[in-house]
């Protein structure tokens, strides 16, 4: 909400500079920022355009000559009202205007310029820019600005918080100043109970089922619409708004004065002073002020004269009875209208208003014949007309104030501290809050503006944000509250940091994907119902998904070499309720290319499924304990694709090559082999740093023996292996295969070189206990596996 | 023959049959005759293992030299004989080549922030929680105190997954979950992924990560959330960080505050986190007596902390996956 210093003072008096204003409302709740502060404007005064001549080689251009008093300047100008004897804002050459705008010497069209005239919009006042800002013709020129326009525009951008409805208004931000300087607020504008000239009467129906609880009408007559008082205007025009004319620019004014919406019907527009609140038609048409129509259905409150609707209630007037140029008598409307409905009409319609924002909020019930009153009071005096009917208040309202107490002892035990009782006391003063100091604490009467305040805490906050959050003092005690800090996914962090050591980037990639992509990996995914963009509909149903992306763009981008992983939440529809949508932590890596270059030292290594199962097996023996097996098995986008299990055969993971033509589809760049492999999250955690049992380090030493066997080229050396090992589970220790040579000639054949290592617990090994071994399996093997040993 | 004789010897007759061979093949025969299966070396470790326990110390130790220094021989002889193999053993004469070039792996940048936070809290008696990312509109929004229709829903544009199902707006949900399934008192942090309908930019994103925390016993007062934080705020960003708590306004707690830390380069205050005392409809809501039990919670984003420590200017970084960017961190 844009907050107009000089409006501000029509409430209160201060000598805050914008920007220490600003501070002073961050410090209390309002996070304020300066919109516009003349005074750090350089090299800007008031100018008198001593002539304007037609440039010769431009139709739209005046060349000028400008004065600051002392000197005077060539100045090209393209406004269309700019004139002889003009008090102007003139920007020298070196003055920065709004947006970082700065001026320096120019030609234009073949004559020298020397600085700028200035438009409002230049100057940051209003969106004003078809012509230049006009002064008025008392300002001294040579005047530095800011003495001229700050005192009418300077202003300041207040956020105001949903809970704070009070605030919304320049009332509401005034009475917050009076508050945190101890002044008092100022009445501008005294409401006197005007007496009717005349005798109409306008009936107003509210409907039972509630909606609008306050309804007051009056009409007025013999109006002269025409533009607004200069200080009507420029206060308007100072917090942001447009002048449109008299009778709208009171009604505006009077919702940014107190913050009380208003609104203004031409009363020869309606078919019966007639006012009847109701709820819409289903599918009613409704033309708005803003040009639009809107369709509306029956949880929309409307007004209506008996015929026609004529505004949609709370939020927006209606086209057809809205004030013209030839406007001579209105119907004027001040009332209060429930939240709620508000704010599920306003949404319906996405249609937010100054008005819908503040009865969303909750407007003041007490403010509304105040309002009322004001309104006939301005436009009497503004626009020359006479209230003419009675004045109907139709109210079903319960009008009690609020009582809530606050207890001496809550305050300390919340707030941690002693706040003395006199702070306490002048702060509820401040904010116009009524309180007797009983034995315990305060009993407090809420003003009809402060619907926020429900209960103690509320109190509780108004008292702290008041005294100032600085002034609590930190406490350090929590101490005596420690616990035990445990961490479930700490295992996890310890999977990634290993990872990440190994040369992994851990990745973060969007949950929202496109459904067509998602579909493709075969699992039942969970639509978003309103997205932001249709490439992100779905949830993601795997990890896969976003890790072949990132592939395809570092591929893309020169970085063909991938190590990646991501641990994040997928996403399964199995239902329809929210607990038939399965929520899983899921953990994938993604290789592709080369873990090593071809260098100097050695050729090039693969980063492929090998690398991956050689990760699974070491992470899962170094972080879980679990010694893995592998084992074959199927999935729908993967050519291989590997189980991994433990000892007692759970899936603890899996490993797969991802299928050339599934890469394709989904179109993804890729050189060589794109593997994958998944890591049980539960099993990990579960398992994590599973309790070591120590063996004894074998002391003797390890005989090693090397087997050659010819074999069958189909052979699976993992089975041949496994089978020697099977042979003696005492000494021999492991069983390598180190090297595999296919002759050109012999093609179904291939030989394999293993490496047996031996080794005894209790003794050093000799000859004898190793041979025996040694020929059982190969005579293993070669029946087994159609094998034939080899002499090397 | 003694066995300190035999290794002599072998070694002598090894040195001058190599010094004499000048072919690759005369060089095979002599590694079979010397290193091959059946090779003196490997008979003299066969001898080896017979020998008594008391002497094997002295001759293990002497007849790995003895392979090291008759293996390294044959390979620089074998290296003389074939000039274009073995070229890769050329390298480590040359001690100014690069090391090898290892992948430069890393820890996503929000990873390591939201770990630090963690282990903040951690060090003064947090633990950890975690819940769902897809909740009920009960533990996303009416538990927390906002109300259907409520303005306050404005703060956060939610996703649906239908009417009365979405993408929790904030961990908070798990706070909920949390004081559900136990009774006070309760030292948590909370983090995960949130989800807001906003349009993509440099400075928003669809989705974030936030860390939040909930301490709620019978005294733990504003006082002490503001201990807590600055504890937390002088760990994160060093200590003499200046900071400050202003009001603000969420539905969750009251009273409200945002804390704002001072950017010396920027010059000006930037906001770090929201807190406040818990709402004592909150605990109502989740069957605690508010009579009884007080506390504060807070909460912040983990992406605007990452991006105010590394200078990120570009939050859609986090999730691009750029691997120049990754390996930075």
């Amino acid at each position: 909400m844009k907050v107009s210093l000089s409006w501000l003072k029509r409430f209160v008096d201060f000598e805050y500079s914008s920007s220490e204003l600003a501070d002073k409302l961050t410090m209390q709740g309002f996070e304020s920022e300066v919109v516009t502060d003349f005074s750090a404007l350089d090299n800007i005064v008031v100018g008198e355009v001593k002539s304007a001549e037609k440039h010769a080689d431009a139709d739209k251009l005046k060349v000028c000559t400008v004065t600051d008093g002392k000197d005077s300047y060539n100045v090209v100008c393209g406004a269309p009202n700019v004139d002889k004897g003009q008090k102007i804002v003139f920007a020298k050459v070196g003055a920065i205007l709004a947006g970082d705008f700065k001026i320096g010497k120019a030609k234009i069209r073949g004559v020298e310029s020397f600085g700028m005239i200035c438009s409002e919009r230049e100057l940051g006042i209003s969106e004003e820019h078809d012509g230049i800002m006009v002064l008025d013709n008392s300002c001294e020129v040579g005047a530095k600005i800011d003495t001229i326009l700050g005192e009418t525009y300077d202003a300041i951008d207040v956020e105001v918080t949903p809970d704070k409805a009070f605030a919304l208004s320049h009332r509401g931000i005034a009475r917050e100043i009076a508050a945190m300087s101890g002044s008092k607020l100022k009445t501008p504008i005294e409401v006197s109970k005007i007496a009717s000239k005349g005798k109409d009467v306008v009936k107003i129906v509210l409907d039972k089922k509630g909606g609008c609880t306050r309804y007051i009408a009056g009409t007025m007559k013999n109006l002269t619409v025409g533009p607004s008082p200069k200080w009507l205007g420029d206060y308007l025009k100072s917090a942001g708004q447009k002048s449109i004319n008299n009778l709208v620019d009171i009604s505006n004014f009077m919702l940014l004065e107190i913050g009380h919406p208003t609104h203004v019907f031409d009363l020869s527009k309606l078919a019966k002073p007639t006012i009847e609140v109701k709820w819409a038609k289903k599918g009613e048409k409704f033309d708005a002020l803003d040009e639009e129509s809107y369709k509306l259905d029956t949880d929309h409150l409307v007004i209506t004269d008996s015929v026609n609707t004529i505004a949609l209630a709370g939020i927006i007037g209606g086209r057809d009875s809205a004030v013209s140029d030839s406007t001579t008598e209105v119907l004027i409307e001040s009332a209060y209208f429930d939240p709620v409905v508000i704010r599920k009409g306003s949404k319906k319609l996405n249609l937010l208003s100054e008005a819908s924002r503040r009865f969303e909020r909750g407007a003041d019930p007490e403010a509304t014949l105040e309002a009322f009153y004001m309104i006939v009071g301005l436009m009497t005096e503004i626009a020359g007309g006479t209230l003419e009917s009675l004045i109907t208040d139709e109210s079903t309202m319960d009008t009690t104030l609020h009582k809530v107490s606050l207890s001496e002892d809550k305050l300390l035990k919340y707030t941690g501290q002693e706040i003395d009782h006199k702070s306490v006391s002048s702060i509820l003063n401040g904010l116009y809050i009524d309180h007797d100091k009983s034995k315990t604490g305060w009993d407090c009467i809420i003003p009809s503006f402060r619907h926020d305040v429900k209960h103690e805490t509320d109190l509780i906050e108004e008292v702290l944000r008041c005294y100032g959050y600085e002034n609590i003092k930190s406490s350090y005690s929590f101490s005596s509250q420690m616990q035990y800090a445990n961490d479930e996914e700490q295992p996890l962090f310890e999977l990634k940091q290993y990872l990440s050591s190994l040369g992994f980037n851990q990745c973060y990639n969007n949950s929202l994907q496109d459904i067509e992509e998602v579909k493709a990996f075969g699992i039942n995914p969970v639509s978003v119902m309103n997205p932001s963009s249709e490439r992100m509909n779905t949830l993601r149903t795997t990890l896969h998904r976003g890790l072949l992306e990132n592939l395809d763009f570092n591929f893309k981008n020169g970085s063909a070499d991938t190590l990646i992983y991501e641990h994040g939440t997928v996403f399964e529809k199995k239902g329809d309720t929210l607990k038939d949508i399965d929520q899983v932590s899921n953990f994938s890596c993604l290789v592709h290319g080369n873990f090593y270059e071809k260098n100097v030292h050695f050729n090039d290594v693969e980063s492929n499924f090998f690398l991956l199962k050689g990760i699974a097996t070491n992470a899962f023996e170094t972080l879980t304990k679990a010694k893995v097996k592998f084992i074959k098995d199927e999935n729908s986008y993967c050519d291989v694709f590997y189980r991994i299990v433990d000892n007692k055969k759970n899936t603890v993971g899996s490993i797969g090559v991802i299928a050339n033509s599934f890469l394709d589809k989904l179109d993804i760049a890729h050189k060589t082999d794109v593997c994958v492999m998944d890591i049980n999250t539960t099993f990990f955690t579960e398992h994590f740093n599973h309790s070591v049992k120590v063996k004894d380090v074998i002391l003797y030493p390890a005989v090693n023996r090397d087997l050659n066997f010819k074999l069958d080229s189909t052979a699976n050396l993992g089975e041949v292996c496994s089978t020697m090992k099977s042979v003696n589970q005492s000494i021999l220790q492991d069983v390598w295969p180190v090297d595999i040579y296919q002759s050109k000639k012999e093609k179904d054949k291939k030989n394999v070189l293993f490496k047996l290592s031996f080794q005894n617990v209790k003794k050093t090994l000799e000859d004898n206990d190793v041979n025996s071994i040694i020929a059982e399996i190969i005579s293993i093997v070669t029946k087994k596996f159609n094998a034939k040993l080899r002499d090397n | 023959m003694s066995l300190d004789n035999t290794i002599k010897e072998i070694q002598t007759s090894f040195h001058s049959d190599l010094s004499n061979c000048n072919t690759t093949t005369d060089l095979e025969n002599i590694r079979i005759t010397y290193l091959g299966r059946k090779g003196k070396i490997t008979i003299l470790f066969d001898d080896f293992v017979k020998l008594p326990g008391s002497e094997k110390p002295k001759y293990g130790k002497t007849l790995n030299v003895l392979k090291i220094e008759l293996t390294t021989a044959f390979n620089q002889k074998l290296n003389e004989l074939n000039p274009d193999k073995g070229g890769s053993n050329d390298s480590s004469a040359d001690f100014s080549l690069p090391g090898y070039d290892l992948p430069k792996g890393s820890l996503h940048p929000l990873e390591q922030i939201t770990s630090e936070i963690k282990s903040i809290f951690q060090s003064i008696g947090f633990s950890v929680a975690y819940g769902p990312e897809i909740d009920d509109d009960y533990h996303n929004f009416e538990a927390l105190n906002v109300p259907k229709h409520h303005p306050a829903r404005d703060m956060q544009d939610t996703f649906f997954i239908d009417p009365n199902t979405v993408l929790r707006t904030h961990t908070s949900n798990v706070q909920i979950h949390l004081m559900e399934n136990q009774d006070p008192p309760i030292r948590h942090i909370c983090c995960g992924r949130v989800f807001r309908n906003e349009a993509v930019s440099y400075k928003s994103f669809c989705l974030f990560n936030q860390v939040e925390g909930l301490v709620i016993n019978e005294s733990s007062s504003f006082a002490e959330m503001k201990g807590t934080l600055e504890y937390f705020v002088e760990e994160m960003f060093g200590k003499g960080t200046k900071m400050r708590f202003r009001p603000s306004y969420f539905p969750f707690t009251e009273p409200s505050a945002e804390v704002d830390i001072w950017n010396d380069k920027l010059n000006q205050w930037m906001e770090i986190l929201g807190c406040g005392m818990v709402n004592p409809n909150v605990l109502t809501n989740v069957g605690y007596d508010n009579k009884k039990y007080q506390g504060f919670a807070f909460g912040m984003g983990i992406e605007r902390i990452a991006m105010i420590k590394y200078g990120i200017k570009d939050i859609r970084l986090f999730y691009q996956n750029d691997k120049r960017f990754l390996e930075q961190f």
